[in-house]
């Protein structure tokens, strides 16, 4: 089973652009890239988080047949954040039973037409009753997790900032990115709270935006294809929608699952991986994404987030190369295929300005909601 | 608006709770909120032990900034938590004060 193609929209405020436009340029996009034509797609499979709440649009599947003109099976499928992962792993299952065959994921949220407290409301929605009625937001459950942390091992505020620092960095050398400047730790430091201790530029903005790829176990197709990645492990696992039912605040314990399975069914070590692209959907998500997937020990990421051993050219693995949610944007039900298509770049040597070198082995984590589902994706060239 | 209904049946999960005592293992305030919880910005919400080890979480009130601090004791009680419209029931559910 492998990737042969990936085609990622530009992210950002796309104000000329609607959520059916943005599929349609995905679709068209990454059947181009992959020099094929609809004929051949035989299913699609659908991510999208918010178009039920925010636009009143759902059946999404029949809309994405008038834009195709074709009568194949199309899944929607929605896990908060994590719908992107979802979306491919449920694709790589459908191969698994289906030999010879074709399909195509494409993952897309069009969210800036709305005012931030609309947005913060219908992100809300993939939060526990509990929480909503405490009036917590999906930065406030964030910050909840990042003052645990900071508390208990000892770090501040500006342990954080290494992050958005990096990913920004990351994202000035990605086209696509909706941010493409860089950041100094003190403009970080100084930019306004959304949830103590987390800032706005902590936090991975509000983008619109769609991605593509297309996943294949036609040999024939293999063969003639310019690019292909084999999918090595894709694991999902989950956990408490509230916060408040989990043993501990400084882990997610679906990150640790999922990732112990994917290591285990890819045959290979953490040291093997050269590029990652974690969830970053505020800077403590990250140090605790390179802490439950083994990279770092628990407790050192605050420390080891200054090293910017991560960064391009550092002396670790690459992580968040595309800018990551931070800088790259997060379209909700993007993302996931976003990050698994960045990987595939990045294994063909397509990734320009951002290639990381010698990489043959990579990985996507996609976490959705405060963890309450994680999908981890490996792939190796 | 909060359907009436969905009220009613969220009380009887509250009552477990109401009265009982904790400490706040970790705190936040949020500054960006919610429609319903615009006008109450910037408000502390507290993640709370009680006493029976279970965990919950509400907004901290009757509080001063010295008592947003990792150990404070606390007390949960019965408040208002969201603003509604003037035709609607209003909803109340737990929030935690200092003790």
């Amino acid at each position: 089973m492998k990737i042969i193609a990936f085609y990622q929209t530009k992210f950002g405020e796309l104000w000329e652009k609607s959520l059916t436009s943005l599929i349609k340029e995905a679709i068209f996009g990454v059947l181009k890239e992959a020099n094929l034509e609809i004929d051949q797609v035989d299913a699609i499979f659908f991510s999208n988080m918010m178009a039920g709440v925010l636009e009143n649009n759902l059946h999404t599947s029949s809309k994405i047949s008038e834009i195709i003109g074709k009568n194949i099976p199309i899944f929607r499928v929605e896990a908060a954040c994590a719908s992107g992962g979802i979306a491919f792993h449920l694709a790589t299952k459908y191969l698994s039973d289906n030999s010879k065959k074709t399909v195509l994921i494409v993952g897309a949220e069009k969210m800036t037409d709305y005012s931030p407290e609309e947005t913060t409301l219908a992100l809300a929605a993939a939060a526990s009753g509990e929480e909503q009625e405490a009036g917590l937001t999906f930065p406030g459950l964030y910050a909840l997790m990042a003052n645990f942390y900071l508390q208990k091992y000892h770090y501040s505020e500006e342990n954080l900032a290494y992050v958005s620092f990096k990913n920004h960095f990351h994202g000035s050398l990605n086209p696509k990115a909706h941010f493409q400047n860089k950041l100094t730790i003190e403009k970080i430091l100084k930019s306004p709270y959304v949830a103590y201790p987390l800032k706005v530029l902590d936090s991975s903005p509000i983008s619109d935006g769609a991605a593509a790829l297309i996943l294949t176990n036609d040999a024939y197709l293999i063969k003639k294809s310019k690019y292909s990645v084999s999918v090595l492990a894709s694991e999902v696992a989950t956990d408490t929608i509230n916060l408040f039912q989990r043993q501990t605040f400084d882990e997610i314990l679906a990150t640790k699952i999922a990732s112990e399975l994917a290591f285990k069914k890819a045959k290979i070590e953490r040291k093997h991986i050269k590029v990652a692209e974690v969830h970053d959907c505020f800077s403590i998500a990250e140090i605790l994404a390179m802490e439950d997937l083994g990279f770092w020990k628990k407790g050192e990421g605050g420390k080891n987030i200054k090293e910017l051993s991560t960064q391009i050219g550092g002396s670790d693995l690459t992580v968040n190369p595309s800018g990551g949610l931070k800088a790259s944007g997060h379209p909700v039900g993007a993302t996931g295929v976003k990050q698994i298509g960045e990987i595939f770049l990045q294994l063909t040597k397509q990734a320009g300005q951002r290639q990381v070198k010698n990489a043959k082995y990579g990985l996507a984590h996609n976490v959705g909601g405060s963890g309450g589902t994680v999908v981890v994706t490996i792939l190796g060239s | 608006m909060v359907s009436p209904v969905k009220i009613w049946r969220r009380q009887k999960e509250k009552r477990e709770i109401l009265g009982k005592e904790g400490k706040v293992i970790s705190w936040t305030k949020i500054y960006i909120a919610p429609n319903d919880f615009k006008n109450m910005v910037p408000y502390p919400v507290v993640l709370v032990e009680l006493e029976d080890k279970k965990k919950f979480v509400g907004q901290l009130v009757d509080y001063e900034e010295k008592n947003l601090k990792f150990g404070q004791k606390v007390k949960a009680v019965l408040r208002k938590t969201r603003n509604v419209g003037q035709e609607d029931v209003i909803p109340y559910g737990i929030k935690f004060k200092p003790i």
